[in-house]
């Protein structure tokens, strides 16, 4: 058993220890939204937050984040209304989709560390986008920080 | 789908018949009859039992509008253009849309390319006349109902997102209230539609419908669905195409933590256990033996090989202008030049991904497809059903590009379920779904063109060779992938177009943009080439092959990104390539602008324009133009599947490398105004950028580029914001 605090809640998992945490939250506790890239880190497609930093789920042992907080898409906001997600549908960033969870996240933690990016800054997200969103993705980063200014 | 198979349905006559279809919980439902009709019978308006599921729409008492999407939602926004054509004709309130993804089923089969398929560019273009019927005839049996109700004249009254109202006795009421009794009355089978001017929907971008959801985590792809009871099942396919299992040990994997069952298939091996990671280990452990078949030894040397002998044989015409031997014999000079590209995985985000639930009675499936019917078929196969007997729920696709055109997933998927007896989810690895994929043939081109004394392009000779082709249930017919090529609008007197297909054994896939993929990189390479040597201006050498009335549309599109590039004025020390062409009904054009240091090439600026008829949301064509883009970009810059022994070496983004953030260049888009019949926007956007880039290389450096990628020759893209 080994106990996680997923979005605020704690779970008991009974998952073998090297199971990835991706795997976890998508078939043991149901966070569906963390999706499944590569399984090698490479896409960022299974990005959650592991206690606040960006973190690529699919490479972390379940035994080695035991007792961690984590927070998925489904967590990020009360209301899907983080400034972040507002952007995203302002700008009408997803085609598919599937990459999105994790470019949202990426974003909002970039924002946290960088609250006013610039293109280099946005750069440095290496999340993939097979549909090719990346330039709405700049976009909606920008107003998301111009709008997180304006709040402040 | 590929434009032989749509010529070849257009020959079949069909016109459709609107229906009434019995709603849920009252209401009115229209669906299409799609029973094949000779030429201008009258419409017959039988009785009918229809249930909803086979409807397009279905306006509630509570005044929710249903529509029922034919296109599935894998990004490119069917299910929101879809409804938008719908909803125009009816005047319905956007507000009120519920939209759901249609189930297998023929009524669901495109019109213009005869499948229920999401592919080649073809919902809107093929749906829009009948949609336009569909949500006009529901307006008027509204409109019919409530001035029935009124007692007054039917035209009297007007409609306003979804509210009818009667101004001379101040009556209104919303669609909901008389649907029941819009219900009963005829359909009619002509309804007026709007001018194109009175389109109050379609033309605008309204927000796709699919966009929320995918910004909370709450969309569901095929790879979300989780059943009671439901096992999880990993696959491993024999590495080379063709090959099989000779023998396998799963002596280990019976010992693993929450293993259930090893499912053997002709070419694969799955590990069905409680939890999809547990089924991941154990499959590790299974020891296989393979008989790697007849492309044991093949690697992409030998497909270089033998696409380069294809090019040398005569081949099958599939156009023959003029007279191009007499022609070339007569030229002043003739220009040889040979092209290549390599295979090209699809890549989808979502790894292949299937739900299973069948059993003696009844399958279900859940999944991510381009083609449900096709999925349909695949499972009712392996459990030994009839179609109708399987049921396919059609989830957001995280990706599809034409590699979910396919059902092998959905067999595999079958075979386990029917295997263990409970509902199983099958996932393949990112390596199955590099190493496995239906891929973008590599192909060969070698050109020749005939200049005469006064400096013209008299003569045109294309030796199209590929290593795989579409089957069509025949031989694969060089009309089918010499597209991007064979109907080139330049007038040029005498073109010859001829196809070999060398049938290597690798399967073939639809890739984004298909035969544009790759075939206009190659004659527009060629243009480029002749331009280039006649010291003429690449722009315009292809505008003074476009003074004719089937050049007009084409015409327009080069000289839009002319323009807008500021073709004469390039910036200092940057060059240009431009590209234009048809695809998929429309009329595409690409300029990249780049600067080019030590084989480090800076690609400043793209700007793209199409003329794809009406334009339906012009927010999601931008969006259409630029993701095509990218896609084109990666496997111009990276994109290359290579073989060794048989097997794909490539296995995952690391080694199969796809453009980032980093990567982006500036993008403008243009759509040029139009009224004439929408046309393809998903695709024809990846095509363009490939010639566009290594023309706007030859350009900057005098080094031709001839096959793909570009990374083979040493280039490298660096960050304009480097």
């Amino acid at each position: 058993m080994f106990k996680l605090t997923i979005n605020g809640t704690e779970h008991s998992i009974d998952a073998d220890a090297d199971t990835p945490l991706l795997w976890v939250l998508r078939d043991e506790v149901g966070f569906t939204g963390t999706k499944f890239g590569c399984g090698k880190g490479l896409c960022g497609a299974c990005s959650v937050l592991f206690d606040g930093e960006l973190t690529r789920s699919c490479i972390m042992p379940l035994g080695t984040v035991a007792g961690h907080a984590i927070t998925t898409i489904e967590g990020l906001s009360e209301h899907s209304d983080h400034p972040v997600q507002r952007a995203w549908i302002a700008e009408s960033v997803p085609q598919c989709g599937y990459c999105q969870s994790g470019m949202v996240l990426a974003a909002a933690a970039l924002l946290k560390r960088t609250p006013d990016p610039t293109d280099a800054d946005i750069d440095t997200i290496t999340n993939i986008c097979r549909c090719g969103t990346y330039n709405r993705i700049r976009k909606a980063i920008h107003r998301a920080a111009a709008e997180m200014k304006a709040a402040k | 789908m590929p434009d032989a198979v749509r010529r070849e349905s257009l020959v079949v006559t069909r016109r459709e018949f609107i229906r009434a279809a019995a709603a849920i919980g009252g209401g009115l439902a229209l669906t299409l009859d799609l029973q094949a009709q000779e030429g201008g019978a009258p419409p017959a308006m039988r009785p009918h039992a229809l249930k909803p599921p086979s409807a397009f729409i279905q306006i509630s008492a509570d005044n929710t509008i249903t529509i029922v999407t034919p296109a599935v939602e894998m990004g490119q926004g069917g299910h929101t253009a879809m409804p938008m054509i719908i909803m125009d004709e009816l005047d319905g309130d956007w507000e009120r849309l519920r939209v759901l993804d249609a189930p297998a089923a023929p009524v669901y089969d495109n019109p213009m390319m005869g499948q229920q398929a999401t592919v080649g560019s073809f919902s809107v273009r093929g749906w829009y006349a009948e949609l336009r019927r569909v949500g006009a005839a529901a307006r008027e049996m509204l409109v019919q109902a409530a001035a029935k109700e009124w007692e007054v004249p039917a035209n009297e009254c007007s409609v306003s997102r979804g509210t009818i109202a009667h101004r001379p006795t101040r009556r209104r009421c919303t669609f909901g209230s008389v649907a029941v009794r819009a219900a009963g009355l005829p359909v009619p089978q002509q309804p007026t539609l709007k001018a194109s001017g009175d389109f109050t929907i379609i033309g605008t971008s309204p927000r796709r419908v699919d966009i929320a959801a995918k910004v909370d985590g709450s969309a569901h792809y095929g790879i979300d669905i989780r059943l009671p009871d439901m096992l999880y099942a990993a696959i491993k396919a024999c590495p080379t195409f063709g090959g099989k299992i000779r023998s396998f040990d799963d002596s280990a994997a019976k010992q693993m933590p929450g293993y259930r069952a090893t499912v053997a298939l002709p070419d694969a091996i799955i590990v069905v256990a409680r939890s999809y990671w547990q089924a991941r280990k154990a499959l590790d452990t299974v020891e296989v033996q393979y008989d790697l078949g007849r492309l044991a030894s093949l690697d992409s040397a030998e497909v270089s090989r033998r696409l380069r002998a294809g090019i040398t044989e005569p081949g099958e015409v599939v156009r023959h202008d003029g007279n191009v031997q007499h022609a070339l014999a007569g030229a002043a000079t003739v220009l040889e030049a040979v092209y290549e590209v390599p295979y090209l995985a699809h890549a989808c985000m979502e790894p292949m991904n299937c739900t299973v639930r069948g059993d003696s009675e009844a399958c279900e499936v859940w999944c991510g497809t381009q083609m449900p019917q096709a999925a349909q078929a695949a499972a009712a196969a392996v459990f030994g059903l009839p179609a109708s007997r399987v049921t396919v729920h059609t989830q957001y696709l995280g990706g599809g590009f034409g590699r979910r055109g396919q059902a092998d997933y959905v067999a595999q998927a079958a075979a386990a379920a029917k295997a263990v007896g409970r509902p199983v989810k099958l996932v393949w690895t990112r390596e199955e779904d590099i190493q496995h994929d239906f891929y973008r043939p590599a192909a060969a081109i070698r050109f020749r063109g005939g200049i005469d004394s006064t400096g013209r392009l008299v003569a045109l000779e294309c030796n199209v060779a590929t290593s795989s082709a579409p089957d069509f249930g025949g031989p694969a017919r060089a009309a089918f992938y010499t597209g991007g090529v064979s109907d080139t609008t330049y007038a040029i007197p005498n073109v010859r177009v001829s196809g070999v297909n060398k049938d290597i054994g690798i399967r073939f896939g639809f890739w984004r943009s298909v035969n544009d993929s790759h075939n206009p990189f190659m004659l527009e390479g060629f243009i480029d080439e002749v331009a280039h040597h006649l010291q003429q201006d690449p722009y315009r050498f292809r505008r003074s092959m476009l003074q004719h009335p089937d050049g007009r549309r084409q015409l327009a599109v080069l000289d839009l990104i002319a323009a807008k590039a500021g073709w004469d004025h390039p910036a200092p020390g940057h060059f240009f390539g431009i590209s234009a062409f048809a695809a998929f009904g429309s009329f595409i054009g690409t300029v990249a602008e780049v600067s080019v240091k030590d084989k480090f090439v800076t690609l400043h600026r793209v700007v793209s324009a199409i003329d794809c008829g009406v334009a339906i949301h012009p927010d999601n064509i931008q969006a259409q133009l630029e993701g095509g883009m990218v896609y084109g970009l990666t496997a111009a810059l990276r994109g290359e599947i290579t073989l060794e022994h048989g097997a794909v070496r490539q296995s995952n983004f690391n080694d199969y490398p796809v453009l980032m953030l980093a990567d982006m260049p500036r993008f403008e888009c243009y759509i040029v105004p139009s009224t004439a019949p929408p046309s393809g926007v998903g695709e024809p956007g990846t095509a363009p950028i490939a010639p566009a880039l290594g023309n706007a290389i030859y350009a900057a450096t005098g080094e031709r580029v001839r096959s793909l990628p570009l990374s083979k020759y040493g280039f490298t893209l660096v960050s304009a914001r480097a």
